[in-house]
This record gives structure tokens, C-alpha cells and sequence, in this order.
């Protein structure tokens, strides 16, 4: 298996409060890694150590073979960061930001022009690149944050919590995006609070907390391995939860109730039948998918949106 | 890479309306106004306010003697009489005036010593100095017209008067630089040197957003060194310094005919000046903790600079402990530069202290600047 990351030992504080706790992250090339947690779980940190504007306090980076402390500047090179904050000029065009970040890349003359017209094209804002950035809405400025960072043809692309504040379309055209980039083989790290944005687009996940990586891998085997199963079930008149064999905890939601137990599918035949006998009015009785919400609130004892 | 920080700046000032208003609109209106009060300064005339209780020919010939000089206007008080015109000088409504008491006149053609008061507010010494030359050198003519007429009562000739009344010192005023000096080689280049270091402000608030904003952490995810971004954001502020002091001295020879002297010189102190600007604004903007902590420090410099420097009152009037503070700012260094230039023709040989001291604080800022950029640079990040 090539790594495009491989982070061991990561420590990193301010002012002696620990932001980082020793966090180790192993991102596989062409994949997409989730690193999924709360506001000030140290996702950002995590962001910046790894594009190398901020320094360890402990620990070793090593991106696609190469040490990232000796090499910094060949790394440098390989990375297109898109930051949480929208890092624009407002009163530059939008053409005019992206020449200047390609520029920044070391791209000259008519290759840039060739790909700052490519990237506005693709971030669906051709029409508005002679426009000073200031006039632009949240989501067609974060578009255009995203563009600046792609311009070089990087091989890892680290984004930062990209969707915050913006509209179903952009952040529609940005899922495209990055799956466009999956496709062309470039590695991406995510960081994000919204589970459904990892489910949707992530193969591998590191889920962190309080400085710490909780738990990390394929996304699919932490679901298997931490999602808790569960039945919801709802009913006209029941007051009470119903009582099943093999129900290992039990937790009103909505109207009804999640019943949480090893063998779902026994435990929804078994309901079934026995409110068919009582001729109980059944409003919902469903499987519930396996989340990362779950995951994350059975392995931190928190929900996701704390 | 700086080349491309340098372009962007440049387009960024372009945009920003502020930039014209404060580096060159404003110091233009300054110019014009403090011109149009002080090159007519060599027309002013003093109003002298006197009340005559006398009313004799004699009293009349002393206001006429005084009316004579040039630059000096007796004016009747108007008010009810002497005692109400002490009063104005009392409560501050009279810088000065002269009371003629009765029998002035009967006293001087009597040979008596005849006194003459001028009363005068004690916060107003500088407005009554020159009224008290005048009084003493007319005081000082009548007693040699007094003398004369004694000598003749004793009989000695004119020849012989005239042989005793000479001074036994005779001062000559040898005006030096008559030709160049006036009040638009102390405005023109003291205002120009006085808003080059505005432009602190556009730096500070330039770098502190950059920071604030995160696209300095996200500069610093690229190949950029610390070296290019500082030497991106320095560059288009020194040239903005050139342009505006060429804009500025080139005002001041269109419309005031102001002698600009050595061209050479005059343009290694602007880019002197430049640099030093620029050096310290640098500097700042990686010292201070808020923006407006960075517009107080600069004000601070600005018009600090400006009074001790000699930018706005003639260096030479100040007193000597401001004087002494004067010599440690670049201010009083670049002003005293362009005046050697402009006013005592010192050429590009002439200058090397000014430009030692501006290169001096200028690159010393770079220095200072670029030590703490890891600092700066590590702050909300």
C-alpha cells in the first residue's frame, strides 16, 4: 500500500495548552481521508502541521516518501491547501486572485492563463472572473478559495471544513469537484464536522477529539466495528418502549424509540409480530443505517454537533 | 516571487481610494494653505493701538514717527478711553497699547523726559516684541535729536556734531542665500517629508489583515520564503514614496517657483526617505498587537517627528532641548537635507550625514522587521 501521509507522534500546543496530543495519521495516495471532529478538536491544527505552517512540537511528517522537516520545500510544492477562512482579495477579480496564487506556484505565461481559465470554468465562474471578489456570495467566493489551491495540479489536497456557510449548489459543485480529483488520482484529506460530508466522499476516516485520534480506518469498517445497530420504532398510543429480547439499550427519539441490539433484523420481526397481535397502530418501524454520528457518540460519549 | 506580491500590492493600492487622499491630495491642501498664510509673512503689517490723552503736536509728531516705519500702522483706540483699553489688555482682548499721558507734550518742549506707556498682555511676549524694537529705536532717535540740539546750543558746528553723534560700532546685515530662502523651501519639503510617513499606516493595516484575514498562514503553505513576502509587501511602498515626493517637490516648483537645487541630491534624499519610511513602517507592522495601536505609534511619529524635526516651525526657532531631541529623528535629518540642497547648494557630496541617517533607520527597520516575521507570522494562526 503507497502512502501519500504518514504523521507519527504529533504533539503541538499553544501557550502550554495541548491542541495536538500525539496524533499518528496514515493516508493512503489516491484516496479520500475524513478527518472528522467537533469545532476545536484540533482538526485545523491538524491542517496546518501538515501543510507546514506550523511546526510539531514532536513528532515526524513524511509525505509521499519524503521527510517533510528536510524536504520542506519540495513538499510544499505538492500541496494545494484550501483554508476554513476565505483567503481572497476582495478587491481583485476573481481571474486576478487565481493568477496570483498560480503565480505563487511558480506558474507563468500562457500555461496559467491556459489554467486559471480551466479552474474558473470548472468552479462554474467563467462569467463572473473580471468581477472584484467582494461582490461574489459565500459560495462562489469559497469556489474560487477552492480553484486558487488546484492550479499547480497538486498531489495532496488538503481542504478545511470547505463547505462552511455556503449554499446546496456550491457545495454540490464542490463534492463534484473533489470526486473529480479522486478520479484523476489525487490524494485528498477532508476535515469537516458533518458526518454526511464524510459518508458521501471519504474512504478512510480519523475520527478526533479533545487532540486526540479516537479511532482511524477504512470508513466502512468503523461503521461495522463502532456504529451501534439499532431499530427505530414508533407506534400510535405506546407510551412505554417495547420490550424485546435482546435489546441492549433503549433511547426516545422523535415520537418513538431507537432500540439499540446486536441482531436488528430479529429484533424488528419480533416487534412486528407482536404488535400485529396487540393491533397496535404502527406509525414507523425501520433498520437504522449505521452513522458516523453514532460512531462518534459511542466512541467520544458526545454527538458530533456538541 | 516578490515580483509577484510586489504586483499584487500595486494593484490593491490602485484600488484603494484612501491611499491618493491621505499621500497626496491632503499634504497638497496642507501646502497650499500654510503657503498662502506665510509667503505673504514679508507684507505683514503690526497694528500698534494707542490711546493719545495728550493731544498736542508733539504727541501727534510721536504717532507720526511711528506711522513712518514700515511695517508698523498706529491705530486710534476706538473704546471709551484709556482705562477701558487697559482693561481689554487685562482680560486678553489687546495683545498690546500705548497710552501718550497728558502732558507728554508740554514735558518734551519743557526738555523734560516725557514717559510714554505700552501696556501689554504677558502671554502675548512675541506679538509685542517687535512694537518694543520700534519704540526703542524712536526713543532712541529722539534722544539723538536731543543731543543735536544740545551740542548746537553749545555752539559746536554741524560737522563737529555729526563727527560725535557717529557710532563707534556699525553692524552690516550680509544677507547670505537671499536669493532662495522664503517660506515655501521651509513648507513644501517640510510637508513633504512630514506625510512620506503616513504611509506606516497603509503597512501596518496591509500586513495586520493579511494575518487576520489567514492568508499569510495560507502564503505560508507555498514555496514563499519569509524573505520574498516581506520584500513583496516593502517594494510597492517605497515606490508609491517616490512617485508621491516627485508629485509633491514637482507641485512646489510648478506653483510656488520653488528652487529645487541639485537634482541629483534632492533624489538620492527622497529615496532615503523612502527607505526609511517604508523600513520603519515594516518594523512596525510586525511589533504591534492591533491596528490601532499601529495608527497611535504612527501619529506619535508622524507629528512628533514633524515638531521636533523642524517640519512645521523653522528648526532654528525651537528650543534648544526640542532641538536636541530634533537630531534623533530622520525628519529633521531629511529636512535639513533638502534645505542644504535647496536653500545653501550643497550637491550629492554634501549630504552623506542625511543620507546616513535615513539609510540607517530605514534598514534597520528591514532588519528588525525580518527577526520578528516568525513571531508575527505565528500570532492567529
Amino acid at each position: 500500500m503507497e502512502l501519500a501521509l504518514k504523521a507519527s507522534g504529533i504533539k503541538k500546543s499553544y501557550g502550554g495548552k495541548p491542541a495536538l496530543k500525539g496524533i499518528d495519521l496514515t493516508v493512503r495516495k489516491g484516496s479520500c481521508f475524513g478527518l472528522l471532529g467537533p469545532n476545536g478538536a484540533g482538526k485545523s491544527t491538524a491542517m496546518k502541521l501538515l501543510t507546514g505552517i506550523l511546526t510539531p512540537d514532536q513528532g515526524e511528517i513524511e509525505m509521499f516518501g519524503r521527510n517533510f522537516r528536510k524536504e520542506i520545500d519540495a513538499v510544499r510544492s505538492m500541496i494545494g491547501y484550501v483554508p476554513q477562512d476565505i483567503t481572497l482579495y476582495d478587491k481583485l477579480s476573481g481571474r486576478r486572485n487565481l493568477t496570483f496564487f498560480g503565480e505563487m506556484y511558480g506558474i507563468r505565461g500562457s500555461e496559467l492563463k491556459r489554467r486559471v481559465d480551466r479552474a474558473l470554468t470548472a468552479v462554474g465562474l467563467a462569467e463572473r472572473a473580471g468581477e472584484a471578489v467582494g461582490t461574489y456570495s459565500g459560495g462562489m467566493k469559497r469556489r474560487i478559495n477552492l480553484a486558487a489551491a488546484l492550479l499547480h495540479e497538486p498531489k495532496l489536497i488538503i481542504l478545511d471544513e470547505p463547505t462552511v456557510g455556503i449554499d446546496p449548489q456550491s457545495r454540490h459543485l464542490i463534492f463534484e469537484i473533489i470526486k473529480d480529483l479522486k478520479r484523476e488520482g489525487a490524494t485528498i484529506i477532508y476535515s469537516t464536522h458533518y458526518m454526511e460530508e464524510v459518508e458521501a466522499l471519504c474512504d478512510d476516516v480519523a475520527i478526533i477529539d479533545h487532540g486526540s485520534i479516537v479511532s482511524q480506518g477504512g470508513l466502512k469498517e468503523l461503521l461495522e466495528k463502532h456504529a451501534v445497530k439499532a431499530v427505530y420504532a414508533e407506534a400510535e398510543g405506546a407510551a412505554e418502549p417495547p420490550k424485546l429480547r435482546g435489546v441492549t439499550g433503549v433511547r426516545k427519539e422523535g415520537g418513538g424509540w431507537v432500540l439499540e441490539c446486536e441482531r436488528p433484523m430479529e429484533a424488528m420481526a419480533e416487534l412486528a409480530s407482536l404488535w400485529a397481535r396487540d393491533g397496535v397502530s404502527v406509525r414507523a418501524l425501520e433498520l437504522l443505517q449505521p452513522s458516523l454520528d453514532s460512531v462518534f457518540l459511542r466512541l467520544t460519549g458526545s454527538k458530533l454537533r456538541d | 516571487m516578490i515580483w509577484t506580491i510586489v504586483r499584487k500590492e500595486i494593484a490593491l493600492t490602485l484600488k484603494d481610494k484612501g491611499t491618493f487622499f491621505w499621500l497626496f491630495a491632503l499634504p497638497i491642501v496642507f501646502i497650499v494653505m500654510f503657503a498662502s498664510i506665510f509667503s505673504q509673512s514679508g507684507g505683514a503689517t503690526y497694528a500698534i493701538p494707542y490711546v493719545d490723552e495728550d493731544g498736542s503736536a508733539l504727541s501727534g509728531q510721536l504717532i507720526d514717527m511711528l506711522a513712518e516705519v514700515k511695517g508698523f500702522e498706529p491705530e486710534r483706540y476706538e473704546g471709551t478711553g484709556a482705562a477701558d483699553a487697559i482693561r481689554e489688555v487685562k482680560e486678553g482682548g489687546l495683545s498690546y497699547l500705548l497710552v501718550i499721558p497728558q502732558g507728554y507734550g508740554e514735558r518734551v518742549s519743557g526738555g523734560e523726559a516725557a514717559e510714554v506707556k505700552l501696556y501689554r498682555d504677558a502671554a502675548a511676549d512675541e506679538a509685542a516684541a517687535p512694537v518694543i524694537a520700534l519704540l526703542d529705536s524712536v526713543t532712541g532717535g529722539l534722544q539723538q535729536y536731543k543731543l543735536r540740539n544740545a551740542m548746537a546750543d553749545l555752539g559746536l558746528e554741524g560737522s563737529a556734531i555729526e563727527a560725535l553723534m557717529e557710532p563707534a560700532v556699525i553692524v552690516s546685515e550680509v544677507k547670505e542665500n537671499a536669493a532662495k530662502a522664503d517660506p515655501i523651501t521651509q513648507i513644501v519639503p517640510g510637508y513633504t517629508v512630514m506625510f512620506v510617513f503616513f504611509i506606516m499606516i497603509n503597512m501596518i493595516l496591509g500586513l495586520l489583515k493579511d494575518r487576520q484575514s489567514g492568508m499569510l498562514a495560507r502564503l505560508q503553505s507555498t514555496p514563499m520564503k519569509p524573505l520574498h513576502y516581506l520584500c513583496g509587501m516593502w517594494v510597492p511602498h517605497v515606490l508609491v514614496l517616490l512617485i508621491q515626493s516627485v508629485v509633491l517637490l514637482s507641485f512646489g516648483r510648478i506653483a510656488y517657483g520653488l528652487h529645487i537645487g541639485d537634482p541629483l541630491a534632492i533624489a538620492f534624499i527622497v529615496i532615503g526617505l523612502a527607505v526609511c519610511a517604508t523600513g520603519i513602517g515594516l518594523m512596525l507592522s510586525m511589533l504591534v498587537s492591533s491596528e490601532n495601536m499601529g495608527i497611535a505609534v504612527v501619529q506619535v511619529i508622524t507629528m512628533g517627528g514633524a515638531i521636533v524635526g523642524g517640519l512645521w516651525f523653522p528648526y532654528d526657532m525651537l528650543p534648544r532641548a526640542v532641538q536636541a531631541v530634533g537630531l534623533f529623528t530622520p525628519q529633521y535629518w531629511a529636512q535639513r537635507g533638502m534645505q542644504d540642497v535647496m536653500i545653501r547648494g550643497a550637491g550629492a557630496a554634501d549630504i552623506g550625514w542625511t543620507l546616513l541617517v535615513l539609510f540607517a533607520f530605514g534598514l534597520g527597520g528591514l532588519f528588525v522587521a525580518w527577526l520578528r516575521f516568525r513571531k508575527f507570522a505565528m500570532k492567529t494562526v
